[in-house]
């Protein structure tokens, strides 16, 4: 739709600025929401940006092993250029292993450490839906509702803009539920809950969307198996928490 | 407000009945993975290749359509565009990695046949080299910055955009892909 943004002679790849721009809001948002949920901020900022940059390097580290032919007799690209040659998912795991060792080493309260995380995943997922608004390959299925955005000449459901209400709607559940917390952990499962269930219901309205070979969207599946996940671990420790309330050796 | 083990079960029952429902109402036939005949000409990804005929440096009349059936990279460049020159001569060794199952298509913005083929010459670029004398394709392709590559599957479809130089490996695993998914195809 907008891949990119010409200012004079400079032409910016919209995608890539939102990446950037929304790793900064993440990071942002994550320190003043463990500074509200009373954690260490300064760890928890680290973590979040530990996790960042450790899978942004080994995302390119495992893509440059992956292909280790093409780059041994040009070792400059091995850090140049740098605007692809990523393997998405060895930077997944690399970043959550790296934020996992870090909060150990630093002995932050995993529940309550997810909770202030939570809103910084959610709208890091917002902004992938962003960029693929801006510049992705994405797109809804055809439709003659009004709010139907025009997209090369076919009117088409603004998929990527149901994913942005869904992660507003999940922010919106955290913030809810931040008065009302009753254990830790509870805000990051309940706007995960809010977040799959809402993605459950909008991939349906796109249109190149990963299927499985029998034709059923993959999307819909993983968010359904997270809020079946989300809410047995939420029921359980509701009950649990209750439980504990009620027993006589509670403190009064 | 759930209080209960049994009210939490019946939440949970009731969400996995609703969401698999939905899953299987969302179900779209198989045929419809990746069918490009139903998309439109679009220069985004996702969408079908624009068609394009152009006259290649040695002559020839080269249309996209050709190569259907096969991936197809293609490469707006110049000569005056310091990274299109970079990165060429990676594009020729994937070429001759790949003779036959993947095609590189490079597109020049606007130059004359002589300076390009001396150029190409100078740097050993064997792979067709097409003069965009008019523009008219570098506008159907959105092309306002060099150099800019797009990866087509074998099915005409743009998968992958990129402005800005790409290395070899990244081009050898986007063409890979692609026949892996070919193969997976057949």
């Amino acid at each position: 739709m907008f891949p990119e943004l010409t200012l004079g002679p400079l032409v910016l790849p919209t995608g890539g600025l939102t990446y950037i721009l929304g790793a900064w809001v993440v990071l942002s948002l994550i320190e003043r929401l463990a500074r509200a949920l009373r954690l260490p901020a300064e760890q928890v900022y680290n973590l979040a940006a530990l996790s960042l940059a450790s899978g942004f390097v080994g995302a390119r580290i495992v893509f440059v092993a992956l292909h280790w032919s093409a780059y041994e007799d040009s070792l400059v690209n091995i850090v140049w250029p740098l605007t692809s040659g990523f393997d998405f998912w060895g930077g997944i795991v690399i970043g959550l292993a790296a934020g996992f060792f870090y909060g150990r080493a630093k002995q932050l309260p995993p529940a309550a450490t997810l909770d202030a995380l939570a809103p910084g995943l959610i709208v890091a997922l917002m902004v992938v839906s962003l960029a693929d608004f801006l510049a992705g390959p994405g797109y809804g299925v055809q439709s003659n509702v009004p709010w139907a955005i025009s997209v090369f000449g076919i009117e088409r459901h603004p998929v990527q803009l149901y994913e942005l209400l869904v992660g507003a709607a999940a922010l919106a559940a955290w913030w809810r539920w931040l008065p009302l917390r009753r254990f830790a952990g509870q805000l990051f499962l309940v706007s995960i809950a809010v977040y799959s269930g809402g993605r459950l219901f909008v991939d349906a309205y796109r249109a190149n969307a990963w299927l499985t070979p029998n034709g059923y969207h993959i999307v819909q599946i993983v968010s359904l198996m997270v809020l079946l996940a989300t809410v047995y671990l939420l029921g359980r420790e509701t009950v649990a928490t209750q439980d504990e309330a009620r027993s006589p050796m509670a403190a009064p | 407000m759930l209080r209960s083990r049994f009210s939490w079960a019946v939440l949970l029952v009731g969400l996995a009945l609703l969401g698999g429902a939905w899953i299987a109402v969302s179900q779209e036939p198989a045929a419809t993975v990746m069918e490009a005949d139903g998309l439109v000409e679009a220069p985004a990804a996702g969408y079908l290749a624009p068609a394009f005929t152009l006259t290649s440096t040695m002559g020839e009349q080269v249309a996209l359509s050709d190569f259907r059936g096969q991936p197809v990279v293609l490469n707006f460049w110049a000569t005056w565009c310091p990274p299109c020159r970079a990165e060429m001569p990676q594009f020729q060794q994937v070429s001759v990695r790949y003779r036959g199952q993947a095609t590189i298509l490079g597109i020049d913005q606007g130059e004359p046949q002589s300076l390009v083929t001396d150029f190409a010459n100078s740097i050993g670029v064997t792979y067709p080299l097409l003069l965009d004398s008019d523009n008219a394709v570098s506008r159907q392709y959105d092309v306002n910055a060099l150099p800019k590559t797009l990866f087509v599957d074998s099915d005409g479809v743009i998968r992958e955009i990129y402005t800005g130089i790409i290395n070899r490996a990244v081009l050898e695993d986007r063409i890979e892909r692609l026949l892996a998914e070919d193969a997976a195809q057949e």
